[in-house]
């Protein structure tokens, strides 16, 4: 009796451990599934994005409006406030370059400071930062608001395709967008540089003097660096915005709890972006 | 004199369906094998608007069933290409429990957006349309303004032309009198009987007892949901 006991408790120790064994490989491969579910669905998204956006029936009536509507909350809406940022940072930057390249009198290094500096690295990160918390935040609550009223069910029952209708043309609209004002808010931070460092005083360059050397140091790789920067960084901000209000596991959470997530996923994505792309061109 | 039998084709049918929305694929419904012809019009009544909702769900493909198949214009829903099956849907007009507007639309543009998706129809001649089916269903025309700013009596009748837009191959009508019975009713009879005679079928969902027991609503058929049993009542 007793050593029936004794092999009964043998048993269960083993298959307790066998258990325990189980459900720490199952924990293990659930983690790695999820690590790599999750860039491999993105990339998926991405390419879907381009794929359906090179198709003829992709840009129906209504897809066509819906881009021309975010072009114009993303870009145009988005146009005075990148302004007075860009005359900010003008004032700010171009100022102190103009200023400290004359004390020490290299102001034939001008021109290269200011388009490495200013228009390769910090326009297309800070426009990025801007970006994503004027436009990213409202696709999060926009597009998730109407994922937990049924608007998106809705939309799938009419044979409307959200993806299509809802998560393409802001993806794209936000792209096309990003590269634009970029484009405005260096324009407008070089202005603004040019006005201070006049008013300033050191600046001994007449307008045209100073747009070629600030713009004409540049060459063609620096602005494929400045497009292609823009481009990727509005368009993984656009579909990282997206994905967190319409993805499937995502319909437990509140806007307010995808929101913060969206917002630190969407900067580390632009600083990551900015710098591989200024390694990579 | 010859009669002249027209036979209708089957636009909607359920073959050994089990329904479901359960994540843990527990069955809502038995066995389910219906027919619905162009014509037909199904009265069913469900005593949940969840219910509604999933027996919506199954007609438009939107949800898998449990087990069987659900055959639209006689195509297998989830054989289905899913660009192929979203303009199967562009044939389906639908009146909704919950959440039939997109808020950052127009009430028009919401209107008229499965149009304007599904069809290379001039937007002119859909806002005609449209106008004239306001009109039918007691508005002053197509409204103009955000569905916040419409009562729910407009948005009813709002709804209602949406889905009689486009002369749809079958009418899904989630308790499309909410609220407003005697009213819309005269109205939604008569656009029934039109869409029906243009080869339409229609179902009405409802969980209203006053339009089960309306008699001058014509359904050729009515179905109540009893146990998990969708059985058919002769009245």
């Amino acid at each position: 009796m007793s050593n029936a006991g004794f092999i009964q408790s043998e048993v269960n120790n083993k298959s307790n451990a066998a258990r325990k064994l189980r459900r720490l490989l199952a924990t293990i491969g659930l983690w790695a599934i999820d690590l790599w579910q999750q860039p491999v669905h993105f990339l998926s998204d991405a390419v879907a994005v381009i794929w359906q956006s090179r198709r003829r029936v992709t840009w129906r009536r209504p897809v066509r409006a819906e881009f021309m509507r975010q072009c114009y909350q993303v870009g145009t809406r988005a146009l005075p406030f990148i302004t007075v940022s860009g005359i900010f940072i003008g004032f700010g930057i171009v100022a102190q370059a103009l200023l400290w390249l004359e004390v020490f009198g290299g102001t034939a290094l001008f021109g290269g400071f200011l388009s490495v500096v200013l228009v390769r690295e910090i326009a297309p990160v800070l426009v990025g930062l801007i970006v994503i918390g004027r436009s990213g935040s409202i696709i999060v609550v926009e597009l998730g608001t109407m994922k937990a009223e049924g608007q998106v069910h809705m939309l799938d029952a009419q044979g409307i395709d959200p993806f299509l209708y809802l998560v393409l043309p802001r993806v794209l609209a936000l792209s096309i967008c990003m590269f634009c004002l970029t484009i405005a808010f260096v324009a407008v931070a070089l202005m603004a540089g040019f006005v201070s460092g006049t008013l300033l005083g050191p600046t001994k360059f007449t307008f045209l003097d100073f747009i070629h050397r600030s713009l004409g140091s540049m060459d063609r790789q620096e602005y494929i660096s400045i497009a292609a920067k823009t481009l990727t960084i509005g368009f993984v901000v656009g579909l990282i915005s997206c994905k967190a209000a319409v993805a499937p596991n995502g319909s437990g959470a509140g806007v307010l709890d995808i929101l913060p997530r969206s917002f630190a996923k969407s900067v580390l994505a632009t600083l990551v972006i900015s710098i591989v792309l200024t390694i990579l061109l | 004199m010859a009669v002249i039998l027209e036979k209708q084709r089957v636009v909607l049918r359920f073959e050994d369906t089990v329904l479901t929305t359960d994540p843990y694929a527990r069955s809502v419904s038995d066995e389910l094998n219906l027919e619905v012809f162009g014509g037909d019009f199904f009265l069913i009544r469900l005593a949940r608007s969840e219910q509604a909702s999933t027996f919506a769900d199954a007609c438009a493909g939107i949800i898998r069933p449990l087990r069987g198949a659900v055959y639209f214009l006689g195509r297998n829903w989830h054989k289905l290409r899913p660009d192929l099956a979203n303009a199967l849907r562009g044939r389906i007009g639908s009146v909704f429990t919950t959440a039939n507007w997109i808020n950052h639309l127009s009430l028009m543009e919401n209107i008229l957006l499965p149009q304007l998706y599904h069809t290379h129809r001039s937007a002119g001649r859909i806002r005609d349309e449209a106008g004239q089916l306001a009109e039918r269903f007691g508005l002053p025309g197509v409204p103009l303004g955000q569905p916040d700013d419409f009562t729910p009596d407009d948005l009813q009748r709002a709804a209602c032309v949406r889905a009689f837009l486009g002369r749809p191959s079958l009418l899904l009508l989630q308790e499309p009198t909410t609220g407003m019975a005697s009213e819309i009713l005269p109205a939604l009879i008569q656009a029934i009987r039109d869409a029906r005679d243009r080869g339409a079928a229609v179902i009405w969902l409802t969980r209203e007892s006053a339009i089960w027991d309306d008699a001058s609503i014509p359904a050729t058929h009515r179905y109540r949901l009893v146990a998990r049993k969708l059985m058919e009542v002769t009245m």
